[in-house]
């Protein structure tokens, strides 16, 4: 990231082939529109050419930050197209993840890719569902109980003991234990 | 609200999930609280590991190619040079010391104009560079499209020739009689493209839409394009798992911007199976 923030052309080119198949199939999820997706992908990684300083090992992983801005940006345009309501895909259709990717044979699965995925998997549905609806979806806490007729209590504590499962799985790992 | 209600709300606050509210009020408590700063940094770093659950995907070859342009453009062009004209002092009594004056002063008024001259030569010359260098980029820029264009097509022809393809005939309604259409997708990735061909051009503030229509339910939005005085057009799209093998595939004539359910009328439409 350093080497990019010094304007090195090829160090960009490196960080965009290694992270383009995930931060891709991030945005496509969100916004559900190959055209539009590889747009916000190109804006995404302008933005860290020119945003490379902000970026702060001391804060955090390169690609926390990636997946941050990627996200952000996809969520942006989703609300700028205002087609939230148009492109509603039904939660359980992303329920499998792995069966999707093996169609793609380009497709490299990395070891955190998998351990993620798996830990997901083993998530109460209900967690998941919700932490999925704001990632992918940008809804909030109240539009989260919305859409699933739950409590907002509910949603709250779901989505809270969701992602402490998810820390729990990243400090495992840190530690070598997973 | 107490910090312990603050480190709550932290999980909701990492995946952006705050209502308007309770975001701006977390937003102030962070600036003061460096616990509650680090725990999110942790709390983060978790989050962004549900982009994992989405399935990984290829981009686009031009995508990087575009990327790696657009970092090489230059930043602003130079401004022209401006002249520098210096007064002439006025003229002292003396005879000679007058026409020394007087050559020195056509001297300089030769040097100056062909100081002058050259100047307009090179600007001539840099404008010339600067429209050669555009009309490259322009004729990169098409290539690129043609490019792209081609890639399109050998991805549809490669695509119906495959064996997991579906294809399915679209035909003209009464608004558009002369049009048809085929698409084909397919089954496992569920990737489809539209080929259509005699649509009418489509008016300035208006485009197609395509629509997957499930038995018995509403119809699903898909792509929005354009076709031009040709009538012809080439759609990369997705075809939605929850429209069902069974789904009809029509195209309708929207505004702009898009509906959620079509309002114009159909323009195209397979027959249901």
């Amino acid at each position: 990231m350093q080497a990019i923030s010094q304007g090195d052309e090829f160090a960009l080119a490196a960080l965009y082939d290694r992270y383009r198949l995930i931060l891709f199939g991030l945005i496509l999820r969100i916004l559900h529109n190959r055209h539009e997706a590889e747009d916000v992908l190109q804006e995404a990684f302008l933005q860290v050419w020119r945003r490379a300083n902000d970026f702060d090992p001391a804060r955090g992983r390169a690609f926390t930050w990636l997946v941050t801005i990627a996200r952000s940006r996809a969520l942006d345009r989703l609300r700028l197209l205002g087609s939230r309501s148009r492109f509603v895909v039904p939660v359980e259709e992303h329920q499998a993840p792995e069966k999707a990717l093996d169609t793609g044979q380009e497709l490299q699965k990395s070891e955190e890719g998998e351990l993620v995925r798996r830990a997901l998997k083993e998530l109460p549905e209900e967690q998941r569902r919700a932490l999925l609806l704001a990632y992918f979806e940008g809804l909030t806490q109240t539009e989260i109980a919305e859409r699933l007729g739950d409590p907002l209590g509910t949603v709250k504590t779901r989505m809270r003991s969701g992602l402490m499962k998810l820390r729990e799985l990243l400090r495992d790992r840190s530690r070598g234990v997973a | 609200m107490e910090h312990s209600e603050y480190q709550e709300l932290l999980a909701l606050h990492a995946v952006d999930a705050l209502d308007g509210r309770e975001a701006q009020a977390m937003s102030a408590h962070l600036e003061n609280c460096n616990s509650c700063r680090d725990e999110l940094a942790g709390l983060r770093e978790a989050a962004a590991l549900l982009a994992y659950a989405a399935d990984p995907a290829v981009p686009g070859e031009a995508v990087r190619q575009n990327l790696m342009r657009e970092i090489r453009r230059p930043v602003g062009a130079s401004p022209a040079p401006a002249a520098n004209v210096i007064p002439l002092r006025p003229a002292s009594s003396s005879t000679w010391s007058n026409m020394l004056r007087l050559a020195a002063a056509l001297a300089f008024v030769a040097l100056i104009l062909g100081l002058f001259l050259l100047w307009r030569r090179d600007t001539a010359a840099r404008r010339e560079i600067n429209e050669l260098a555009r009309v490259l980029d322009q004729q990169q820029h098409e290539l690129q499209i043609e490019r792209d264009n081609l890639a399109q097509q050998r991805e549809a022809l490669a695509m119906m020739n495959s064996s997991d393809a579906r294809k399915m005939s679209l035909a003209g309604t009464a608004t558009a009689q002369a049009a048809r259409a085929t698409f084909v997708y397919d089954e496992k990735s569920r990737h489809a493209m539209l080929i259509v061909d005699g649509l009418p051009e489509t008016p300035a503030d208006k485009a197609y839409e395509v629509w997957f229509i499930p038995k018995g339910q509403s119809p699903i939005p898909g792509r929005m394009f354009s076709v031009s005085g040709d009538g012809r057009a080439l759609i990369s799209d997705k075809f939605p798992l929850e429209a069902g093998p069974a789904a009809v595939v029509a195209i309708t004539l929207e505004p702009k911007n898009g509906s959620a359910s079509p309002t114009g009328p159909i323009y195209l439409a397979s027959s249901a199976s």
